[in-house]
């Protein structure tokens, strides 16, 4: 088995035996996205008008939750050795466990959104850009997660500085994002907000896992 | 460090990478530094808030742009230099980068604020509101944020400074791909929700009586940058080289 | 030619160097036990060796390559055992070993690694979680690895630590098996008596002066 595939399926294994990646993101999204209507008032209008914003921005803030665990539990047990002390490249081994945190934190958000779109009365003819858009820009978060996890991970509490770090790097993520979906709500045609969008998934594809390696080689020193 | 015939800018190059001799040679510049933007300064604000003439339009609240422009334009000045050293430092582990890119954080980050500051000052005659969501404004604050972030990077691994130095350095860098990012992104966002809002600084034809000042402060603000950072890099340079034997040197020379 | 020479290392904590340069040289069918007072930096020049960390000072080659820029070669042939064993808790002793090993690109088949780890002495625990087994017995999984890869450079730190005194007999008896078909071993130890004098030879550290 390739490095990458094993180092995918050893986190997936973890992830789906730990199960708090997975349902504590969407419990989050849930118990938050309950807090609008009692705090907005239950009108449907209200609640539609804000719809995409607050999904989007609910998705960002549940990846935050878990996006310091890609590489603090390794550095914690030591693992993070088993891909540094290898020939295999380590933006490879970045590029594969930024896939495993998507697989088990970043896609249950994806298929969870047509239920907060509902609770938030967005339009039922919007949930395909919904779930679109958050398909494109889910995998970005982890990405510039990763750099983020990569210099906090020898930190005992990072999480925050992290999300110092990466919130305003994920700005333009949110700015398409949402807009995509404020686009489709609208009736309007959402092309240009997702292709850029893709724009930003492919710089970060190409680009961050160089960087997540450089940290990761900064922060063992 | 003999370098012996070479060149001038190659001898001046390596002397600048060598802490003592950054240490000696900045400490020339500083005094002048300091004067010079000093000296701008007093011109600059003279010739701009009492000699300008007032704008037709906005009568003398426009007076605020000879503090706000430069400063914006400083804030992004400054985080542009720290992408750069901040590659430097990575690439190359040239210590200097780190002291440039270390010293040059609160002073981005403080013009930063100002640039937010006067942008609201001037916001409330100009919107009638002391915070609009317009694009350079927005923009501004993301930047601060990113400030906020390579200091805290910074001063959260105070344990070993290289190494908080060159973990704040990799946030520099990906910041300075991010800015560009950001910076557009937030143009197109301003673009599709508000696209009629005044922007500060519109195209409006600006008199040399107007620009000179302007000019005048935006030297003023590179002059005292110069001198700050320099001061600061100093004392990182003392700070980290405290065992070496040119800081021990130097600092019993003071005492004595 | 040794296969392995430092010259002049040292590592450094902020902006202190934590012992003075040290160097030494190694060849195929030797051994080092590297020694010094607690804080001195046994671990950290440990990892700057395996390749974990850069060395900030000195020259490290390995085949007469600079193991600053060619570092492939080195990790195909050398592994290093912290004192992070590395072990998942959420993972069997069976699927430690083997992903442990798979993301290094070592593939290791179901019976070797059982084999493996009934000589470490964890017959019977092979599906049961790491998170559960004592600290001896991870350390033990952890040395597993040792039995699993026929690389010529072994590089253990403190691996006496949490082992009883059948593990640690089975461990010298290891450790002198590998240096004898011509292995390379680099090791700390804490209670050095016993290894002490086993070793080819022994490098202390010492504090670096001001």
């Amino acid at each position: 088995m390739k490095p990458f595939l094993a180092l995918v399926k050893r986190d997936l294994t973890l992830g789906l035996r730990r199960k708090s990646q997975i349902y504590q993101p969407l419990v989050f999204q849930l118990l938050v996205v309950t807090m609008f209507p009692l705090g907005l008032g239950s009108g449907a209008k209200t609640l539609a008008l804000i719809a995409p914003a607050v999904i989007w921005i609910l998705a960002l803030l549940a990846s935050l939750l878990t996006l310091d665990q890609i590489f603090k539990n390794d550095y914690d047990d030591g693992s993070v050795e088993s891909y540094v002390l290898t020939s295999y490249p380590l933006p490879l081994s970045v590029m594969a466990k930024v896939m495993a945190h998507w697989l088990l934190s970043g896609l249950p958000l994806v298929l969870f959104s047509p239920i907060i779109g509902m609770l938030l009365h967005l339009p039922s003819s919007s949930y395909g850009i919904l779930m679109l858009s958050l398909l494109i820009g889910t995998p970005i978060f982890s990405f510039m997660g990763s750099i983020g996890s990569a210099l906090t991970m020898s930190l005992k509490h990072g999480g925050l500085l992290l999300t110092i770090l990466v919130m305003p790097l994920l700005t333009p993520v949110l700015i398409f994002g949402a807009s995509a979906v404020v686009e489709s709500a609208l009736g309007n045609s959402a092309a240009q907000a997702l292709l850029l969008l893709s724009g930003l998934l492919i710089l970060s594809i190409t680009l961050i896992p160089f960087a997540a390696a450089a940290a990761i080689k900064i922060n063992l020193e | 460090m003999h370098i012996q015939r070479t060149n001038f800018l190659v001898r001046f190059y390596h002397q600048l990478g060598s802490p003592p001799s950054f240490y000696r040679i900045s400490g020339y510049f500083l005094k002048w530094l300091l004067f010079i933007a000093i000296g701008l300064t007093i011109w600059g604000l003279y010739d701009g808030l009492v000699l300008a003439p007032a704008d037709y339009q906005q009568g003398d609240s426009f007076r605020i742009i000879y503090v706000h422009v430069p400063a914006a334009w400083m804030s992004m000045f400054i985080y542009a230099i720290m992408g750069v050293c901040g590659a430097i430092a990575i690439i190359w582990r040239m210590k200097m980068a780190e002291a440039v890119m270390l010293a040059s954080a609160p002073i981005g980050a403080w013009f930063t604020v100002i640039a937010l500051v006067t942008g609201s000052l001037w916001g409330k005659p100009m919107w009638g509101t002391w915070w609009e969501w317009d694009a350079r404004m927005t923009s501004e604050l993301i930047l601060l944020f990113l400030y906020i972030g390579i200091m805290a990077t910074y001063s959260a691994f105070s344990e070993d400074n290289r190494k908080a130095a060159r973990m704040a350095a990799l946030i520099a860098v990906v910041g300075v791909f991010n800015v560009v990012i950001i910076h557009f992104s937030v143009k197109w966002w301003s673009s599709i929700h508000q696209g009629s809002t005044v922007s500060l600084m519109g195209e409006q034809h600006i008199t040399w009586d107007m620009l000179r000042p302007l000019l005048v402060m935006a030297f003023a603000t590179k002059f005292y940058y110069g001198y700050s950072m320099l001061k600061r890099a100093r004392v990182y340079l003392l700070e980290t080289e405290s065992n070496k034997r040119w800081v021990q040197d130097i600092v019993l020379g003071e005492k004595a | 030619m040794p296969i392995i020479t430092a010259q002049d290392i040292s590592c450094q904590r902020g902006n202190y160097l934590l012992f003075k340069p040290v160097s030494f040289s190694l060849d195929f069918g030797q051994s080092l036990l590297i020694s010094g007072a607690n804080g001195i930096g046994k671990t950290t020049v440990l990892e700057s060796i395996a390749g974990v960390r850069g060395l900030q000072q000195g020259r490290l080659s390995f085949k007469d390559q600079d193991l600053s820029k060619f570092k492939d070669d080195w990790f195909e042939n050398s592994l290093y055992i912290g004192h992070k064993t590395g072990n998942k808790k959420e993972l069997n002793c069976l699927e430690n070993l083997r992903s442990f090993l798979q993301i290094q690109g070592i593939e290791v088949l179901e019976p070797q690694a059982e084999q493996a780890l009934e000589q470490v002495g964890l017959a019977g625990y092979e599906y049961q979680m790491a998170g559960s087994l004592s600290a001896g017995q991870k350390k033990r999984l952890a040395l597993a690895r040792l039995l699993l890869v026929d690389f010529s450079i072994w590089i253990l730190d403190e691996p006496f630590v949490n082992l009883d005194v059948a593990g640690c007999d089975w461990l010298l008896s290891v450790l002198d098996n590998h240096v004898k078909n011509n292995g390379i071993l680099l090791i700390t130890a804490h209670d050095n008596k016993v290894i002490k004098n086993k070793v080819t030879r022994e490098l202390i550290l010492e504090p670096a002066e001001l």
